[in-house]
C-alpha cells in the first residue's frame, strides 16, 4: 500500500486502503471499553481543524479521535479570523503551512476546497465535508457500522432517503457501500433528485415502492431547513408525510427488522419522529461512536508529507 | 519601406478548397504583388523560406474580452492585441462587459482610441452594450455608439432577460444595421451553477447549469429576431439541441448566424477532473456527444464562425473554489495550434474550414473584406509550421493572464510569422 497524504473522497481510495481503515477501526473501538482510552500512536503530532461551516459533532468526533491517539489538537477559528476579512483560503493555508501542523481537517460549504488545500500543503488534509461533494469519513463510519450488523455486506440493500441533490453524505456513503457490494436506492422528491445518477443506483419517488424493494437498512438524510428559501418542496409538513419516516412507515421497518441510520443532527418531526429516535434497530448512536474509531483509524493511516493523495 | 519580401515554398490555404496550393508569395508595400511558382528574388528582396509551412489568411476573432476599461489586472487592449498577434489573429471584436460597460459613445470612442495605439489598431473593433450597464433594463445609446464606431450590439455575459427590452433593442439594431449578438442563458435555470448539469456535476457535487438554460434562450431570441428582422448572432453554442433550433431557423431563412468556441469542440465536462477552474467557462463544457455534434456542425457548414471568447482572469481569481472562480478562459494564443493539433492534423478539419470560419466569415459578418492570400490582396497572413510545436508557457503567452487548460502543455503546430498589412508583426 502506497503511503497516502490526504483523504479527500471515496473515489480515490483503493480497496486495500478501505479495508485497512475499516479493519483497524476495530481495535481502536475496543479501546473505548478500557478505562484508559488513550494510545501514544500520534504523540508529538498536531491536528488542526479548519471548519468554514459550523459542525460541532464532526469536529468533536475528530478531536476526540485525535486526543485518544495522543495528538495535539488545535482549532483555527474561522469565524473570528481574518477569513471573514476576505483572506482567501490559500492565504490561510499558507499561514497554516508555516505553523507546521501534521493534519488539517477541513469542512467548507464549497465542493473541492479540500482538494485545493491539499495541493498547497504538505500536511495531510482530511475532508470533513465539502459542499455537496464528499464526506469520506462519514462514508467509512457508515460502512463500519453496517458491517457490525451485517458481517457480509454483499447484496444487502440500503435506501437513502431525502435531499439527495445537496447531500455529500449520500454521494460518499452510496459510493463506498456500492464498492463493498451493497445495493443502493435513492428516495427523494423529483426536485431533490439529481438529474443524472450512476446507473447502478435505483431511484424511488415514494416509500411504497422503496419498501417493496426490501431494504435491509434505511438511511435518512437531514433536511436542510435553510434551503426552504428556494422551495424544493411545498412545506415541511408535506415533506414529512411524503418522504419522512412516519410512525406508520416505522411500523413496517420494525415488522421487517430493517435498520435505521441518520448522519445527525436529526430534525425531529421532519425526517423522523420521536418514535423513530427510540427505535430498537436504530444505528444512529452506533454511528456516532464508530465515527471516533474510524477517524482514529484514518489518522493512523494517513502519512503527512507523502505524495499528494489527489484524486 | 520599399523592401520586398518573398515567402518561398509554402503551401497556401484558402476557404475554397481543403487542398493547399504550393506557391511563392511576393509582398511589397503592404500588398501581395505576386503569387506564383518559382518567383525570382532580386537583390532588394528578403527571402523567407516557407518550405513545409502553411500560409493562411490571418485570423479574425469576433468574441474577445480585452477587459478595458476597468479590469486591466486581467488584460488590457495592448496586451490583448499582442496575445492576438501571437496566435495569428490580426483583428478582433471586443466585448462590452468592462467596468464601466462599453454602453455609450464616450466609452466606445475611448476603447477605439486605445486600440489605435496597438500594432493592429485599425483591425480592432468594439461592440456596444444592448442595455445600460448590461442590466437588461434600459436601452443603451445605440445610435450614438454606432456613430462612434461600434460594430455590433451585445450584453455578452448576460442575456437580456426581458423579452420586451430585447425586442426594442432588435428593432433599433435592425434600423442601425448592427448585428445583435446574444449570450443565450435563462439565468433562473442556470442559478449559481458552475458547470454542465450531468453525471460529472453530480459526482463533483457542483451545482449544474442545465443545457435547457441555453437552449430555451436560443429559441426565444430567434423568435424575436424573426419577428423584428434583425441580424441575430448566437454566441458560443454548446449543445446539439441548441444547434437544432438554429438550424431550423436558418432553413426558414431567418437572419441568424452563430459561433463555436475551440474549447467547446475540444473539451467536455469530464475534463474538469480535480476541480480545475481552467475548465470553467460559461456556457460550460458539455458532453462528449455535444463535442462531436459541434465538430460535425463546423464540418458541414452549420457554424458561421469560430470565435474564442478569449476571457482573461488573474491567477488569484481562478485559484478559488471551482464555484467561486470566475467563468472564462483565454483563447487567442491557443486557438489555431490547438485546432491544428486536435483536428486538422488528424484530417478531421480541412484548412479551408479554418480559413472560412476563423478568417473570412467573421470579417463578412462585420461587412469587412476577407484577406485571402491572392495576387493584389492585402498582405495579411500567417506562416504556420505544422512540424513545430507550441508550448504554452507563461513566457510564450503575451496575454496578461494564463487561465487556459493548455497552460504548460504542448500541442503540434506553431504560428511562426504574422504579417499584417505587409509588416511582420511576429517572426520566430
Amino acid at each position: 500500500m502506497t503511503p497516502r497524504k490526504d483523504l479527500l473522497d471515496i473515489q480515490s481510495l483503493t480497496d486495500a486502503e478501505i479495508e485497512f481503515v475499516l479493519a483497524n477501526a476495530v481495535p481502536f473501538k475496543d479501546l473505548f471499553r478500557r478505562s484508559v482510552k488513550k494510545v501514544p500512536t500520534l504523540k508529538g503530532r498536531t491536528m488542526l481543524t479548519l471548519f468554514y461551516e459550523p459542525s460541532t459533532r464532526t469536529r468533536s468526533s475528530f478531536e476526540v479521535a485525535a486526543s485518544r491517539l495522543s495528538a495535539d489538537i488545535t482549532h483555527f477559528d474561522v469565524e473570528s479570523s481574518s477569513v471573514v476579512k476576505g483572506e482567501s483560503v490559500l492565504d490561510t493555508v499558507e499561514t497554516l503551512e508555516a505553523m507546521k501542523v501534521d493534519y488539517i481537517v477541513v469542512r467548507h460549504k464549497q465542493s473541492g476546497i479540500p482538494n485545493l488545500i491539499a495541493k498547497n500543503t504538505a500536511a495531510s488534509v482530511i475532508n470533513a465535508g465539502d459542499g455537496w461533494h464528499a464526506h469520506p469519513t462519514q462514508a467509512l463510519l457508515d460502512a463500519f457500522t453496517l458491517r457490525e450488523v451485517f458481517p457480509d455486506l454483499k447484496g444487502r440493500r440500503v435506501v437513502i432517503a431525502g435531499d439527495i441533490q445537496h447531500s455529500r453524505v449520500a454521494r460518499s456513503t452510496s459510493l463506498l457501500l456500492r464498492r463493498l457490494g451493497m445495493k443502493i436506492a435513492y428516495l427523494a422528491p423529483g426536485s431533490l433528485m439529481p438529474r443524472e445518477l450512476p446507473k447502478n443506483i435505483t431511484q424511488f419517488s415514494n416509500w411504497e415502492d422503496a419498501l417493496k424493494w426490501k431494504p435491509d437498512a434505511v438511511y435518512l438524510l437531514r433536511v436542510q431547513m435553510e434551503r426552504q428559501a428556494e422551495q424544493f418542496f411545498p412545506s415541511i409538513g408535506e415533506y414529512h408525510s411524503n418522504y419522512g419516516l412516519t410512525d406508520e412507515r416505522l411500523k413496517i421497518l420494525r415488522e421487517r427488522g430493517v435498520y435505521l441510520m441518520h448522519p445527525g443532527p436529526v430534525n425531529r418531526g421532519v425526517e423522523l419522529t420521536d418514535a423513530g429516535m427510540d427505535y430498537e434497530r436504530s444505528l444512529i448512536n452506533a454511528q456516532v461512536e464508530n465515527g471516533i474509531a474510524v477517524r482514529m483509524s484514518v489518522l493512523y493511516w494517513l502519512r503527512p508529507g507523502a505524495q499528494g493523495g489527489v484524486s | 519601406m520599399n523592401m520586398k519580401r518573398l515567402y518561398r515554398g509554402g503551401d497556401i490555404a484558402s476557404e475554397d478548397s481543403p487542398k493547399l496550393k504550393r506557391a511563392d508569395v511576393l509582398v511589397e508595400g503592404g500588398k501581395i504583388i505576386r503569387v506564383a511558382a518559382g518567383i525570382k528574388a532580386d537583390a532588394q528582396t528578403e527571402v523567407v523560406d516557407c518550405t513545409g509551412r502553411v500560409l493562411l489568411p490571418s485570423l479574425f476573432d469576433i468574441h474577445v474580452h480585452a477587459r478595458e476599461p476597468g479590469q486591466e489586472e486581467k488584460e488590457n487592449i495592448a496586451t490583448c492585441a499582442e496575445a492576438a498577434i501571437n496566435g495569428g489573429v490580426t483583428g478582433f471584436v471586443m466585448m462590452p462587459n468592462t467596468a464601466p460597460a462599453i454602453d455609450n459613445a464616450g466609452v466606445v470612442r475611448s476603447v477605439i482610441a486605445s486600440a489605435g495605439r496597438t500594432r493592429i489598431g485599425p483591425s480592432i473593433y468594439t461592440t456596444g452594450a444592448i442595455t445600460k450597464g448590461r442590466k437588461g433594463e434600459e436601452l443603451a445609446g445605440i445610435a450614438g455608439m454606432k456613430a462612434a464606431g461600434a460594430v455590433m450590439l451585445t450584453d455578452d455575459g448576460f442575456p437580456v432577460d426581458n423579452p420586451q427590452v430585447l425586442r426594442r433593442a432588435m428593432e433599433y439594431a435592425r434600423d442601425y444595421d448592427l448585428p445583435l449578438a446574444s449570450h443565450c442563458e435563462v439565468k433562473e435555470l442556470s442559478g449559481k451553477g458552475s458547470m454542465h448539469e450531468g453525471s460529472v456535476s453530480y459526482s463533483l457535487g457542483l451545482q449544474g447549469i442545465p443545457a435547457i438554460s441555453e437552449e430555451i434562450c436560443i429559441a426565444r431570441d430567434i423568435r424575436i429576431a424573426e419577428y423584428t428582422r434583425v441580424h441575430l448572432h448566437i454566441q458560443h453554442v454548446t449543445t446539439a439541441r441548441g444547434m437544432e433550433t438554429i438550424r431550423r431557423a436558418k432553413e426558414r431563412g431567418i437572419r441568424v448566424t452563430c459561433e463555436v468556441a475551440p474549447h467547446h469542440l475540444i473539451f467536455s465536462h469530464e475534463d474538469i477532473g480535480n476541480y480545475d477552474s481552467h475548465y470553467k467557462m460559461n456556457p460550460p463544457l458539455r458532453t462528449k456527444e455535444d463535442n462531436e455534434a459541434l465538430l460535425q456542425g463546423l464540418i458541414d457548414g452549420f457554424f458561421d464562425v469560430i470565435a474564442t471568447d478569449h476571457a482573461p482572469h488573474t491567477e488569484f481569481e481562478k485559484n478559488q473554489s471551482f464555484a467561486d472562480a470566475p467563468f472564462g478562459i483565454t483563447g487567442l494564443e491557443t486557438a489555431l495550434p490547438s485546432l491544428y493539433d486536435r483536428f486538422i492534423s488528424k484530417g478531421r478539419l480541412g484548412w479551408n474550414l479554418i480559413v472560412k470560419r476563423y478568417s473570412a466569415e467573421p470579417r463578412r459578418i462585420l461587412k469587412l473584406d476577407p484577406v485571402p492570400v491572392i495576387e493584389g490582396g492585402i498582405a495579411e497572413f500567417i506562416v504556420f509550421n505544422p512540424k513545430a510545436a507550441s508550448t504554452f508557457t507563461r513566457a510564450f503567452m503575451k496575454s496578461k493572464s494564463i487561465n487556459t487548460p493548455f497552460l504548460d502543455k504542448e500541442v503540434k503546430g506553431l504560428v511562426e510569422r504574422v504579417i499584417y498589412r505587409g509588416d511582420e508583426l511576429l517572426a520566430r
